[in-house]
């Protein structure tokens, strides 16, 4: 009998992640690049965008004081749509948000190094986008300087707020979140305003004002082991913290019987959508910043690329949701939830979310949130710095418009005919809208001039792992940027 | 009481590996207290330096149920003793409506607390007039602590400069 031997089959090498950044990169020339924006002098196009930026930031407070002095009757809001679009710009700002966690907590749980050249800053979106956010509801509450009322305290009256309502499941939620991401970003940054504090040699106040923030940071193993335990540990809790948060704004809406928002659906509908829309916000600023602060080598093409696949994917998600939408509107038989989608067939109340008063936002939802980001399918699109920047902008209008329809039309077009009206949003509603992105970017770039906008420190470690340790400078040779 | 300052010895190092190795040398020869000053994070220090496993998971993980706990008790005590209302006839003890500022709370005073943990555990606060062993230890550079009594000083230089330090010297901390 024969004796055959097998060769056993030859093991696969193992897939190598393509590198992430320049391997020529050293450790200085990563503090030169990126501290470089805030030892030089702010550039013609920072001054450019910061004008800008703070012109549309004074035509919406002069629109808010003037509200606060004659009251709302100024903006569009009348019965019965009496959520307008300062509703809307809530719910829209809170969204872009999201990614922002999305990209710090979640990616790093997951361990996805690329997030290191983009979180800097996505974060601070986040931080700022909720400033913004909780702007609107203090507005639209009317009565702005009593808007403590939505925290419980204790009064006179002992009177309570009301736990059972979704409008303060919102409050909790909103605050907890402007907190949390406020302590997550600060805490990342402790090593990097303390790598900036050594860097200073000449400016003795900066240096004193660097050595405040960054808490006498030594970056001994000890902090170290602290830090990045307690840092997986802030990540741990705002991953549940960030979905919970766009479920309870969902909930503002799916609580209630109004037709089109009853639904079921919308906590993970609403979640898909924030990160659509913070993903395309990201992809915006990400777009300006490497190209103002020449950052190439640090945002790369790749990590731009890898969010616009996010982008295409989580705009599945939302067409999906908005296809699920529309099958159980027709599959429940509940005909006010039909009227709201499809309306009277072959009549003029035919489909009144777009064919009514919102119907160039349902138009403009449905092409910018399911059909543009479909470029993204084409590599040579996701890598194309123009096509990426238009469909990033074109999502996010898309996005605004979504929310506009969700408010408006299922508040026009109610159970009784005797309660439908129209809204129509007034030149005030716009002028706060332009100022809150005012607002955003005004922070925004005061972020960028004064504070690492790539983490230092998270890309000295991926570098090492990416190449093993990268020469370092001569002994005793400190080159500073500025030096 | 703060500590009192004692002898130490600094050893100055291009890269992570020599740190480590030097790290995992001082302590075999009996040296405590090791520390080190890295520009990031280098895994396996805390290993080699024998720092045992930090203890802020556990800080989250109290907080949030205490800030759970305390939530909820807050909700209980307002909608169902404090002043008592019927709301579209649901129950005083919504527990499902009482969920999310439940959860709220807990993360809130998790987040909070852990962030605090964390700058406890480093003594962290403003330092407007700090100065650091060595400024270069932020950017490129890392460094190897070994406190010393006042005869161990030799021993530990002897090692720093045997691992290729680039500099030894001595500081007071």
């Amino acid at each position: 009998m024969s004796t055959r031997t097998v060769a056993a089959p030859a093991r696969p090498a193992p897939l190598e992640e393509p590198p992430l950044y320049r391997p020529d990169l050293t450790l200085t020339q990563v503090n030169r690049d990126i501290l470089a924006p805030i030892f030089q002098r702010p550039t013609k196009a920072w001054w450019a965008c910061f004008a800008c930026a703070v012109g549309a930031l004074a035509i919406g407070a002069g629109i808010v004081t003037y509200q606060l002095l004659v009251g709302m009757g100024i903006i569009g809001i009348q019965w019965p749509s009496m959520w307008g679009t300062y509703i809307t710009n809530f719910v829209f700002w809170i969204g872009i948000g999201h990614a922002g966690t999305l990209i710090s907590a979640i990616l790093f749980l997951f361990r996805q190094r690329w997030r290191t050249a983009i979180n800097r800053s996505a974060e601070a979106m986040t931080i700022f986008a909720v400033i913004c956010a909780g702007m609107f509801p203090l507005l639209h509450v009317g009565r702005t300087l009593l808007a403590y009322w939505l925290f419980p305290y204790p009064n006179q009256r002992h009177l309570w707020v009301n736990f059972r309502s979704p409008l303060i499941w919102d409050v909790f939620a909103v605050s907890t979140y402007a907190t949390i991401s406020l302590l997550f970003w600060y805490q990342g940054m402790i090593p990097d305003l303390a790598t900036v504090r050594d860097a200073i040699l000449k400016r003795p106040l900066a240096k004193k004002i660097y050595g405040i923030v960054s808490l006498g940071w030594k970056g001994t193993a000890r902090d170290w082991h602290h830090y990045e335990a307690g840092y997986a540990m802030l990540a741990a809790i705002a991953t549940p913290l960030v979905l919970s948060v766009h479920s309870n704004v969902s909930m503002d809406f799916a609580t209630a019987t109004a037709p089109g928002w009853h639904s079921t659906i919308f906590p993970p509908y609403f979640v898909a959508g924030a990160i659509f829309s913070g993903f395309a916000m990201v992809v915006t600023l990400t777009v300006i910043v490497r190209v103002v602060f020449k950052l190439e080598d640090y945002i790369t093409m790749d990590h731009m690329e890898l969010m616009n696949k996010i982008i295409l994917v989580t705009s599945l998600m939302v067409a999906y949701a908005y296809a699920t939408e529309m099958f159980m509107a027709w599959y429940t038989g509940n005909p006010y939830e039909q009227y709201r989608f499809y309306g009277i067939p072959f009549s003029s109340h035919f489909w009144p979310a777009f064919t009514g008063p919102t119907a160039m936002g349902g138009y403009v939802m449905l092409v910018c949130n399911c059909a543009v980001p479909w470029l993204f399918w084409f590599r040579k699109i996701r890598r194309s710095v123009p096509a990426m920047f238009i469909i990033s902008l074109l999502v996010n209008l898309g996005m605004w418009f979504e929310r506009y329809v969700i408010i408006v039309s299922s508040q026009s077009r109610q159970f009784l005919p005797s309660s439908w009206g129209n809204y129509r949003p007034t030149r005030f509603d716009y002028g706060v809208l332009l100022g809150s992105f005012g607002l955003f970017f005004t922070l925004f770039l005061l972020f960028c001039r004064f504070v690492p906008v790539v983490a230092v420190a998270e890309i000295k470690h991926s570098l090492r792992k990416q190449i093993g340790e990268p020469p370092a400078s001569p002994a005793g040779a400190l080159e500073n940027v500025h030096a | 009481m703060p500590k009192a300052k004692q002898p130490t010895a600094v050893g100055i190092f291009r890269d992570p590996e020599s740190l480590v190795h030097a790290g995992e040398t001082a302590r075999r020869r009996g040296f405590r207290d090791l520390d080190a000053i890295t520009p990031y994070p280098v895994h396996g220090l805390a290993e080699a330096l024998g720092l045992k496993v930090s203890w802020m998971p556990r800080v989250t993980k109290t907080c949030f149920f205490v800030g759970a706990g305390l939530g909820y008790s807050f909700e209980y005590w307002t909608m169902a003793i404090a002043w008592p209302l019927n709301i579209a006839g649901k129950p005083f003890n919504s527990v499902p409506a009482f969920m999310p500022v439940t959860f709220e709370c807990g993360i809130l005073l998790a987040g909070i607390c852990t962030f605090l943990a964390v700058l406890a555990a480093g003594r962290l606060r403003p330092a407007p007039n700090f100065k650091p062993i060595d400024p270069r230890l932020t950017n490129d550079h890392f460094a190897l602590l070994i406190p010393h009594g006042v005869e161990g000083g030799a021993a530990a230089h002897a090692l720093l400069r045997q691992a290729h330090a680039l500099e030894v010297f001595d500081v007071e901390r």
